[in-house]
């Protein structure tokens, strides 16, 4: 996928409005200077923060306690892997950290808000500004174009974005896929499809891309495509966490997480991504 | 999200399964057809019935001595009416005109080429409006002419046909036994409430002049005219100038407290006034089964809409976790149903129309345009849409992002 990669990497250089761009890592360490290995300053304040959250499911009379007290902090700029097996509690810690579900107890602060304080309707909006997400199954309109697809989180902007249109085309074009923005996701293969989500992940403008199994639903191919471009959109500085269970997606992280009953096992910087 | 962009979205996505969305609004269709072409029967049988109330016949009454009574020591026979009577009922207040005329047998008015058997009559001025007819050509009857006693007459279109052709017959000369009358105008038949059957052979001559010269005068009553007829104004009440009429005549005909009346006045408004009643009944029950039918089509959207939310859950909490509050969601849900229900209603109006129109030609009943009834059967379209359309919207709105983005 040599053109995919190139049209990648043309769209970042679009993005940045610089043709002659360094490579991934210099822009890393510049933007970064005096920075910890992990490239964000262990200094600055937390983007998400997470204290002692806990999350207990009833199912019946019995509890299942899918997050067990987890501290977590996370920086802008951040490239995060949460890894674990399936029930170790990572999705339930993506849905708090995407601002979609409360915990049962313990507080969580994204963008220096307390999420679980706040109403639904409050919430919403705050999802739509702050966040944006990439699921596993992609969860584009089938009807709608990609273009479309893109301008979905924009509609929900109070006040509306004037510049709706534009602002999705210019985040197709990061993608790579300025030239597909009139075709149905049906008409596009799995790796492009992903790669709108992440258009519309991005068209918002947000503090953090909150990607769930990215690439589970794609061959490995793809899937390398799909966390290049990941990669890329990080070192513009955009926070980037991504949930997995497959060990070839975490490397692509700066920082990898490991869960296990509810619980953080495991916390590690990486040297270099992948 | 404003107004617009949930307007467009629940346009786009009432086009993204057209024929879903065509079954679906055949229900409202049908349902405000119904409604509207139902009451639009019912508004146009009731304004036929309104103004056959309003009309002439039913406005008037006609008085005639009671024939039929039997003659006995107590009773004498019955009189006939004089002229003095009729101008005193023309002061009743709400009368519009009171005549009163004289009617002899059937008798031939002749031209010097041809003849025709004829209902000829005594008549004073009234007897045009009491009879809702008007010139054609000439003048009507005047009081001079009863005073003067000038051999004056006015005739039916119907004779101006037969007699002279269709040409104009003012001041011609027609002789009705023996009596040669100068033509001084033509007149239209009356309304067709009041004449029956083959009534347009008519000739009208000064009361005085058809007393004194063709019908003859009575022997017991100076001035007597053979029979009354009294029309109220439009919305006069007729219960009071019938009493009104009554003590007239009581007291014209020395009738005694308590004694029975010599003669009878008929009316046509009791069954009328019934006809209005069944008319008002019928257009009930019209309308009721219109809203059945509403009901029913609302049910089917609601129908669909239900199975819409549930095969959009993923779409439903995709939006939510991308901005979209539980407002959000209702609004979409809501209008999209409410978009659906007009787009049907105006269908179904259009149909309604065509519907009512056929109806009305097929009953020979003029078809009234009504707002009112457009109105009605419109914002019914629009009442089911919010009702119906409430609660799929409501159960999307309150759907849970986490469990809806793992629907299958």
């Amino acid at each position: 996928m040599a053109t995919g990669r190139a049209a990648v990497e043309d769209a970042a250089d679009h993005r940045l409005g610089n043709s002659k761009m360094p490579s991934t890592h210099d822009t890393h360490a510049h933007s970064n200077e005096g920075a910890s290995l992990s490239g964000p300053s262990a200094h600055s304040p937390a983007l998400i923060s997470c204290r002692n959250v806990s999350k207990i499911y009833k199912m019946g009379k019995s509890e299942v306690h899918a997050l067990n007290g987890v501290d977590l902090d996370i920086r802008q700029g951040e490239f995060v892997a949460i890894i674990g097996s399936s029930g170790s509690g990572k999705s339930t810690l993506m849905n708090m950290l995407g601002a979609l579900d409360k915990p049962t107890s313990g507080t969580v602060m994204i963008n220096g808000e307390n999420v679980d304080r706040m109403p639904s309707k409050a919430l919403a909006g705050f999802r739509n500004l702050t966040i944006g997400f990439v699921f596993q199954q992609f969860q584009l309109l089938p009807k709608k174009s990609a273009q479309k697809n893109v301008e979905l989180p924009l509609q929900y902007r109070k006040p509306k974005a004037a510049d709706i249109e534009r602002r999705a085309l210019h985040s197709l074009r990061l993608v790579g896929l300025a030239d597909r923005a009139g075709h149905k996701p049906t008409e596009l293969s799995g790796g492009q499809q992903q790669r709108v989500a992440i258009a519309r992940a991005l068209a918002g403008d947000p503090k953090v891309l909150l990607a769930d199994e990215p690439t589970g639903a794609l061959d490995s191919q793809t899937s390398t495509e799909i966390m290049t471009l990941m990669q890329t959109l990080n070192a513009q500085g955009i926070t980037i966490i991504v949930i997995t269970h497959e060990a070839e997606v975490s490397a692509y992280a700066k920082r990898v997480i490991e869960f296990r009953d509810g619980k953080i096992i495991s916390d590690k910087q990486r040297e270099a991504a992948a | 999200m404003n107004y617009l962009t949930t307007l467009s979205l629940a346009l786009s996505s009432i086009l993204e399964r057209p024929l879903r969305s065509l079954l679906t609004s055949l229900g409202i269709i049908i349902g405000v057809a119904a409604v509207y072409a139902m009451l639009a029967i019912g508004e146009g049988a009731k304004k036929q019935v309104e103004e056959s109330l309003n009309s002439i016949a039913t406005r008037s009454m006609q008085i005639w001595p009671d024939w039929n009574r039997r003659r006995s020591s107590q009773s004498r026979p019955s009189m006939p009416f004089t002229e003095q009577d009729v101008r005193e009922m023309r002061t009743i207040n709400g009368v519009l005109a009171a005549t009163g005329s004289l009617t002899g047998r059937s008798y031939t008015i002749a031209t010097a080429a041809n003849d025709i058997n004829g209902n000829f009559m005594g008549v004073d001025p009234d007897m045009l409006r009491s009879g809702g007819g008007e010139m054609k050509l000439g003048e009507n009857i005047s009081y001079a002419d009863i005073e003067t006693r000038k051999p004056l007459v006015v005739i039916s279109e119907g004779i101006q046909q037969r007699l002279f052709d269709n040409q104009n017959p003012i001041g011609q000369t027609v002789k009705i036994n023996n009596v040669a009358f100068t033509i001084k105008g033509v007149t239209t038949k009356p309304d067709s409430n009041v004449s029956f059957g083959n009534d347009d052979i008519f000739a009208w001559a000064p009361i005085t002049v058809a007393r004194e010269r063709v019908i003859g005068g009575n022997r017991f009553v100076q001035n007597h005219v053979s029979s009354l007829k009294v029309v109220g104004e439009i919305g006069a009440d007729l219960d009071t100038i019938e009493n009104e009429v009554n003590i007239i005549l009581r007291r014209s005909r020395n009738l005694k407290a308590g004694a029975p009346p010599d003669y009878r006045i008929f009316s046509s408004r009791g069954w009328q006034e019934k006809a209005a009643e069944d008319t008002k009944s019928l257009s009930f029950l019209l309308a009721t089964m219109g809203a059945i039918s509403l009901l029913v089509g609302g049910v089917g959207v609601m129908n669909i809409m239900l199975v819409s939310v549930s095969e959009r859950t993923r779409e439903i909490g995709l939006r939510m976790a991308l901005g979209a509050c539980k407002s959000n969601i209702m609004n979409q849900f809501l209008t999209e149903a409410i978009v659906l229900c007009i787009l049907s209603g105006l269908v179904g109006l259009g149909l309604g129309f065509g519907m009512s129109q056929l109806a009305m030609e097929s009953m020979d009943v003029k078809l009234v345009f009504s707002p009112s009834v457009a109105l009605i059967s419109f914002g019914s379209a629009l009442f089911i849409g919010v009702v119906f359309g409430f609660l799929p919207a409501r159960r999307a709105a309150g759907l849970n992002p986490i469990e809806a983005l793992r629907h299958e």
